[in-house]
């Protein structure tokens, strides 16, 4: 029982982690229709940046901040001169190419840089403490962590909900010339929207860095993950985001802890029942399945 | 442009045509280099991973091996040595292609390198049947020196079955008698688990869970902390290697379980590359290896100095492994007098090298096509404020039994 | 650059008009070259052609029914293990025979029935849910590959894998040489080549292209476009199981590597820069996909780089591929 319960809360802080990192695939998926396969490329890079701005300015909470303007502003370049041709859902192998060929730059020249030694970031001194429970001792970063996802979530709900300017991102999905019609700089749109996207990657990257380590491979070990979560969650919506990425983490760390032998083969079975009952997701929306 | 040329193809348009097409294919046949041979530039060929995950490895190795053969002045036995290196990623088909450049393309006198296990045992049949040698400066799989066993294929390395066996009775002795092991579900993590269980078994121990966890990709270990907490075992023994090696730690010493049940590994776990990440978590780590940092012997104190001076980081395991290499090539080829067109000739050499290495006397076993060397016991301490692998004993000469019994 | 995309496509006007010229030189070439190539050469030329099998088999999947699969290594890999198991000698495996008159039809056979039990499932979804149930059920092939070791041989996969032999009884031929066996691969392709082109021109093949352009309306039309779907998705994984089967005749070893996912995504990839929906894109796709990182990594430390960028560079200029190129065809938005 005890066990169990320790293992829940494993599967919270996986569930958050996955949270923040499809977040921003969730984000550029469902609101641009846009596939992003360089999603875990800018994990790792936001990691990497992160790592040096921790060694440059001696702390953790600054590299939260850092990182994802810094990856943010380069994801907001990207969209402006290279993805923007690319929009239309006919145009979905092209985008395919196109990130693949990023991410595999991005992959590149990541290793080129900060070498190819793992790499490892510290959680903030604040947050390095442990609290007992059972037979373990529950590190209180994790914990934070779990905190940290469900605020954020709150926080984008808010915002693509209640704010005019996510009801503008909303609106410009479904009839951008509309929008632009009324004054809006859709273009503008579209680039903040893929910019916040890549930044809350790389803030993905900053934050599961302690827990994660940060190798050459990795982006796509969290590519493929993310992309798991997005669509079992359903594509083109947050909730989705958030509900795909709690189940995930609990059918990972539940399998890890009980079959650990079959938990990838659990991971996938999972995808493909949900996908064949509910095309879309558990709570995507019908048009983005073609 | 737009007139139709007639369909029909005259019997001379077809001999130009055939001609044409010979010839532009001919070319690159008869601008083939000269062999090698007897004089000429050694060449010789390095598979190695320089991308991914395994990088750092092969960068060591190949670093050492040029540094070994740069004191010797690129030269042997008279002859000029030039290195090839290719990139194997981690993919054995990669790495049978470029072992098919490097042979018949380069025309290299032998291959040198590999890191993985997964890659040596996709290549053990072109060498094997091309009966061209590689000298295995990694990779441990203990088929290599038992079941798949060639002639062609030696080793300068160590075996998978070394490092586990050898820390297996010492655990027993002086740790507990209740062991939990935890690896990766694949051939190596495997190799651990019958090598340490044999000898702690047979010192009277009890291994009383084995742990395979998700391989590739582990992900975050923190759901196996709790099975080992609960397992009852006086100690745990591990081996992890890449990001795996990292976490594995950090989260062993964050759920609290690095202060209650000691943790024993491979030395590769714990090595000079992972430990500075692994920081403070690894502390009191018990390892075995064939080698140390901390090592104190001639040749090893001066291996790390010029290591440092040439690569400016600090010299680890896979570099000692690519140095070694290098000077096993080197009394190879001085053996035979730079003749390096008999391939049988140069094996037969192979089993009566050996000498005073970093790691300690080195030398390579006939019967296991492998190295016959010490292994030490060590724990993470730290030593002049860096963390490093101190060395609590030296358990003496090992050498693999070249088959399955002891594990 | 729109210059040279006009020159390529002047190219390709010009390659179309020679087609006659350009098979006879095509043949000549193709019997010739094992015996003036060198070995790497021609073993590079054997790897891709097999892959340029692999290729064609998704795109009749994906050019032709529209049916993005990103899991198409799982037939792939199953070909390669299927025939592994059969042949090789290693104590793991059967060691029965490597009589291509019995291992080609169980391969494909075994391939196609899998894609039948699979698309059974996955094809009554489309779109993103198609490509990602692909996935799902390819990785777990992998994962039952890596874990079942004492008939897979698990990571270190399985090796001792023969050359083929072909005959009955004493009239057996075996394929050992390198020559030979470029020979073989090369039937293969050009029968798979022929076979596919045969069934995308037939009717069957534009009901595969109407399912692709408006799949509704088909059914309006009374078609059972799900029997339709299921029959490319057979066909499409007993070509692949083919090329699997090829390729571990050839390296002697099957590893859980031709099942991964990198494998699938490796296919697609060779198929969005070769064009899709043209048979010829897939072959010319598997050619640069192939060779590409195997010619430049010896060269230059950052070949990833360089493949990024090329790829980046297919998608700005010739975002129809290869064979878009050749065509002529242009995105009309970057001129």
């Amino acid at each position: 029982m005890e066990n169990f319960l320790i293992q829940l809360l494993n599967g919270l802080v996986a569930g958050m982690l996955l949270f923040i990192m499809a977040a921003g695939l969730s984000l550029i998926f469902g609101q641009m229709n846009v596939i992003n396969l360089s999603h875990g490329a800018f994990y790792l890079l936001g990691g990497y940046v992160g790592l040096s701005a921790v060694r440059q300015l001696g702390s953790f909470w600054l590299a939260l901040i850092v990182a994802p303007l810094v990856v943010g502003a380069i994801g907001f370049v990207i969209e402006k001169f290279l993805l923007r041709r690319l929009y239309g859902g006919q145009r979905h192998l092209e985008q395919v190419l196109l990130t693949f060929g990023l991410a595999l730059v991005a992959s590149d020249l990541i290793q080129w840089n900060w070498g190819a030694f793992v790499e490892s970031v510290a959680p903030p001194a604040l947050l390095s403490g442990q609290v007992p429970l059972y037979t373990i001792q529950f590190p209180i970063y994790r914990l934070a962590l779990i905190v940290f996802g469900l605020a954020l979530a709150l926080l984008l709900w808010l915002f693509l909900d209640r704010t005019r300017i996510g009801a503008i991102v909303r609106a410009g999905v479904t009839n951008a010339e509309m929008v632009s019609g009324l004054g809006i700089n859709v273009h503008l749109v579209f680039a903040g929207v893929f910019a916040v996207g890549t930044a809350l990657a790389a803030l993905a990257g900053v934050i599961g860095a302690p827990i994660t380590a940060l190798y050459p491979g990795l982006d796509f070990e969290i590519l493929i993950l993310t992309i798991v979560v997005v669509v079992v969650g359903g594509l083109g919506t947050l909730k989705g985001a958030f509900w795909g990425a709690l189940l995930i983490g609990m059918a990972d760390t539940f399998g890890k802890a009980y079959i650990p032998q079959f938990s990838l083969f659990l991971i996938f079975a999972v995808m493909a029942v949900v996908l064949l009952l509910r095309p879309s997701g558990l709570f995507g929306l019908e048009a983005w399945s073609r | 442009m737009n007139r139709k040329k007639s369909l029909t193809v005259t019997r001379r348009d077809f001999l130009k045509l055939a001609g044409g097409t010979t010839a532009a294919l001919a070319m690159p046949a008869v601008l083939s280099a000269c062999g090698a041979g007897a004089s000429g530039p050694l060449r010789i060929g390095v598979l190695l991973p320089y991308s991914d995950i395994y990088a750092v490895l092969g960068e060591s190795i190949t670093d050492a091996m040029r540094m070994y053969f740069d004191e010797v002045g690129n030269e042997i036995a008279g002859r000029q040595i030039e290195i090839i290196t290719e990139d194997t990623e981690i993919s054995p088909d990669v790495g049978l292609q470029k072992a098919r450049k490097l042979v018949e393309q380069d025309e290299v006198a032998f291959v040198t390198g590999v890191v993985s296990s997964g890659v040596l045992v996709g290549l053990r049949d072109y060498f094997h049947e091309t009966q061209k040698l590689l000298i295995c400066s990694n990779a441990g799989a203990n088929e290599l020196s038992r079941g798949l066993k060639t002639p062609y294929i030696w080793r300068t390395s160590f075996t998978n079955w070394m490092a586990p066996w050898s820390i297996g009775a010492w655990a027993a002795q002086n740790v507990g008698t209740r062991a939990a092991i935890s690896i990766p579900d694949y051939a190596a993590g495997e190799n651990n688990v019958t090598g340490f269980s044999n000898s702690y078994e047979a010192a009277g121990g009890e291994v009383v869970m084995v742990q395979r966890t998700p391989f590739p990709n582990m992900g975050d270990p923190a759901p196996f902390m709790a099975e080992l907490a609960d397992s009852g075992a006086d100690l745990v023994y591990t081996f992890y290697s890449g990001g795996a090696a990292v976490t594995f730690v950090q989260a062993y010493s964050d759920f609290g379980l690095a202060g209650q049940i000691p943790l024993l590994c491979a030395g590769f776990m714990v090595e000079e590359d992972v430990l500075p990440a692994q920081g403070s978590a690894a502390l009191g780590t018990f390892s075995t290896l064939h080698w140390s940092f901390v090592l104190d012997n001639a040749e090893n104190n001066a291996f790390k100095t010029a290591f440092r001076e040439r690569t400016g980081r600090d010299a680890d395991v896979f570099a000692v492994q690519g140095y070694d290499t290098a000077r096993v090539i080197a009394e190879m080829l001085n053996e035979v007098g730079g003749d390096t067109s008999d391939t049988n000739a140069m094996i037969e050499t192979l089993a009566g090298i050996s000498f005073a290495s970093p790691r300690g006397p080195f030398a390579i076993d006939t019967n296991s096509q492998a190295p016959r060397h010490n292994m030490y016991l060590r724990e993470v301490q730290e030593v002049e404020g860096t963390l490093h692998n101190a060395i609590m004993e030296n358990m003496g000469e090992i050498v693999d039994p070249g088959n399955d019994s002891l594990g | 650059m729109t210059a040279v995309a006009t020159q390529l496509g002047r190219v390709g006007t010009w390659v179309n008009r020679q087609r006659q010229w350009l098979w006879a030189a095509f043949f000549i070439a193709a019997l010739v070259f094992p015996f003036v190539a060198r070995p790497y050469h021609l073993s590079l030329t054997i790897e891709v052609l097999v892959f340029a099998i692999f290729a064609m088999s998704l795109d009749l999947l994906l050019g032709y029914t529209g049916l993005p699969s990103f899991g198409h290594a799982a037939f792939f890999g199953l070909g390669a293990y299927v025939v592994g198991y059969i042949a090789s000698t290693s104590p793991l495996a059967l060691g029965l025979t490597s009589n291509l008159l019995v291992t080609v039809p169980i391969v494909m056979a075994a391939t196609a029935l899998v894609a039948l039990a699979i698309g059974f499932f996955a094809l009554r979804t489309s779109g993103i849910t198609f490509l990602m149930i692909t996935l799902a059920f390819a990785q777990m092939l992998f994962s039952i590959a890596i874990r079942w070791s004492s008939v897979t041989g698990g990571s270190d996969g399985l090796s001792g894998i023969p050359r083929p032999t072909l005959g009955i009884g004493p009239l057996s031929y075996a394929f050992a040489s390198r020559e030979s066996y470029y020979f073989l691969v090369l039937a293969f392709f050009l029968a798979s080549w022929w076979l596919l082109r045969r069934i995308v021109n037939s009717p069957f093949g534009w009901t595969l292209r109407g399912i692709r352009e408006n799949e509704q309306r088909l059914r309006a039309l009374g078609y059972n476009t799900f029997r339709y779907k299921m029959a490319a998705f057979a066909i499409s994984g007993a070509f692949a199981g083919l090329a699997g089967m090829l390729l571990v005749h050839f390296f002697r070893h099957a590893s859980p590597e031709n099942l991964y996912w990198t494998t699938s995504g490796q296919v697609l990839i060779m198929l969005i820069v070769g064009g899709t929906g043209t048979l010829t894109g897939p072959i010319l796709g598997a050619a640069v996909i192939r060779l590409f990182p195997l010619l430049v990594s010896t060269y230059f430390d950052r070949w990833r780089t360089l493949q990024g960028l090329l790829f980046i560079a297919f998608v700005l200029f010739a975002p129809k591929g290869i064979v878009g190129l050749l065509r002529g065809e242009r995105d009309e938005e970057l001129l």
